[in-house]
């Protein structure tokens, strides 16, 4: 048996075709639900469905073996799990992005940073050395340096046509290569042999 | 106005989870003592710069600090084994000694969940005594001390710091990118690792030997895959698994061990083998534990040593969810004395729990208070002038 904990939404759908690839029977994630708890037909995968950000946590505790998430996610939740594949879904980068007539905005030294990936926002500012103000939103962020908010956000950035839509760009990608990844729980790897199992087939499907 | 609440990250144990802690308690203890442990308490106050001067310091965002009367900073317990280090070091005629305890520790950051700021635990620590025997009996006494807890299908993972020191040394990598490779195949993410290696100019060999560890994991076997380069740190790391693993299997414990040579943790004071248990009912490890030869230098004495620690709340989490957790000793009867007669129900009482029997006295007296006493199941015994009387 192995629970995995994935992401409602879209990276939830790209996460199940890709499971569904390597002969996990995905057909549970498929029903029209509003169950979190879903089982396969043949009682060898238990699925919960979490927000996004959970999914670390979920993993980390145990009470799922493994988890699908984005590593912008794991960076911000900084959780003592197993990192083991690159899964190459739902590519993105971490950006800082604001108006682009307001370059001058970056060496503001209050500089006031909308974000939802706060403890990444504050790492990355304080690694060089600079002091800001952050404002937690948790959606939308966009909006925040449109309305005067913030001077700029810090966000992943996709197509980056939010971005355009609403006259930002991209100052500055500060991560790059930012993918859903393959995350295991330190001791299921140790104690569940389909597990290990199921990272080979992976490993295989994604090559 | 009474303030009730507790800071986060610590607990009140109520008396039902206080019972199955104590009982495990006592069952570990019981087994300390039959295999020739000594107890030992250190003090839970001691000074700051005892941690923050050594070379295995303690981070100081992760010990709880205050301030003496002559100003000197001070930290409660941060853990149990630098302590135990020290009084081994400093205080003579201790070492050599296989000592026990039953302490807590407290850890500013720890992150909830299972993971308490106020650590309750129970260890051993092998002081003065090195090679290979010594840390196969270390393992083994894990392994039985979860045993006796009443812990089932558990594995001991069990690793040596020596591998991948010695895959680095020499390396030309620089202290930073050293410690992010170390996380990085810590969390058995080799893509990290490798991008980190290759741009700090890291040669083939390096490459391949790093990035073979992160799936240098699971029974003996590995010890053979193990890639082994010119580096005689990380041969003899392995030469040492190998003859731990042949005494352990001779020993019986075959079926209660794995490997994982990509088990490297930060910071830590561990100088060979490193062991976790783990449990498939709980998502963390319940013990942990390995060699530390050279942590006592740090207090003035080279004591080569070997121990473990089990978190007891965590054991006692395990223990429940496998549905193991000790039962309670039901009360063999409860005495209660008529208005007039408590000395005759004291004496009783005394008499019986003298005679290993588990009774309560009553407080309230009379025949109304016995009833109600017999409601609640108990058998009542009811104490008059002429003698007990069973109700």
């Amino acid at each position: 048996m192995i629970y995995f904990a994935l992401a409602k939404g879209r990276l939830g759908s790209e996460s199940a075709a890709l499971l569904d690839r390597c002969g996990v029977d995905v057909s549970a994630l498929k029903e029209d639900t509003r169950k979190l708890v879903l089982k396969s037909a043949d009682g060898k995968y238990g699925f919960f469905l979490v927000k996004p950000s959970d999914v670390p946590i979920y993993v980390e505790a145990g009470v799922a073996d493994v988890g699908i998430a984005g590593k912008d996610t794991l960076l911000e939740e900084n959780r003592d799990l197993y990192e083991m594949l690159d899964l190459k879904i739902g590519a993105c980068s971490l950006c800082i992005a604001g108006d682009p007539a307001r370059r001058d905005l970056l060496t503001n030294p209050h500089l006031r940073v909308a974000t939802k990936y706060v403890n990444t926002a504050k790492r990355v500012f304080a690694e060089r050395g600079e002091e800001i103000e952050i404002i937690p939103l948790h959606g939308s962020i966009e909006l925040a340096p449109v309305t005067g908010l913030s001077d700029v956000i810090f966000d992943v950035v996709q197509t980056g046509s939010t971005l355009k839509a609403n006259g930002l760009a991209v100052l500055e990608e500060v991560y790059a290569g930012i993918t859903a990844r393959l995350v295991v729980n330190k001791v299921s790897l140790k104690t569940n042999p389909a597990v290990t199992a199921l990272i080979a087939r992976m490993k295989e499907a994604i090559a | 106005m009474t303030y009730r609440k507790l800071p986060s990250g610590v607990q009140d144990i109520l008396p039902d989870e206080c019972r199955c802690l104590m009982q495990i308690k006592a069952r570990l203890q019981h087994k300390f003592t039959a295999c020739g442990f000594e107890p030992v308490a250190s003090a839970a106050l001691e000074y700051y710069d005892t941690y923050s001067e050594i070379k295995n310091r303690v981070p100081q965002e992760r010990m709880f600090k205050c301030t003496d009367t002559d100003g000197k900073l001070l930290v409660l317990r941060p853990d149990t084994t630098l302590s135990i280090s020290r009084i081994a070091a400093a205080k003579p005629g201790v070492s050599p000694a296989r000592l026990y305890y039953f302490s807590d520790k407290w850890d500013m950051q720890s992150a909830g969940g299972i993971s308490n700021r106020e650590i309750y635990q129970a260890g051993v620590e092998c002081l003065g005594e090195e090679g290979v025997f010594s840390d196969a009996q270390a393992i083994a006494f894990a392994v039985e001390c979860l045993k006796e807890a009443g812990l089932k299908n558990f594995v001991l993972d069990i690793g040596h710091v020596g591998y991948f020191k010695g895959l680095l040394e020499g390396s030309g990598l620089s202290e930073e990118d050293a410690e992010a490779v170390r996380a990085y195949v810590n969390a058995k993410d080799g893509l990290n690792a490798e991008r980190i290696l290759r741009r700090a100019g890291a040669d083939e060999n390096l490459l391949n030997n790093v990035l073979a560890l992160p799936a240098l994991f699971g029974g003996a076997e590995v010890l053979d895959a193990a890639p082994l380069p010119e580096n005689e740190g990380a041969r003899a790391a392995i030469a040492h698994l190998k003859a731990l693993n042949g005494l352990l299997v001779k020993m019986g414990y075959e079926k209660y061990i794995c490997f994982d040579l990509g088990t490297v943790r930060k910071l830590s004071y561990y100088s060979g083998v490193v062991f976790t248990a783990l449990v498939k009912e709980l998502g963390a490890a319940v013990l942990s534990g390995g060699r530390y030869d050279n942590l006592a230098d740090d207090f003035g004495a080279h004591i080569p040593a070997v121990g473990f620690a089990i978190g007891l709340k965590r054991l006692l989490i395990a223990l429940e969810r496998q549905g193991n957790l000790p039962e309670a000793r039901p009360l063999d009867c409860v005495v209660v004395s008529e208005e007039g007669a408590e000395e005759v129900a004291y004496r009783a009482f005394q008499r019986m729990a003298g005679e290993g029997k588990r009774v309560r006295l009553c407080a309230a007296c009379g025949i109304e208070a016995a009833k109600r006493e017999k409601a609640k199941g108990q058998t009542v015994l009811f104490a008059q002038r002429d003698g007990l009387k069973e109700i």
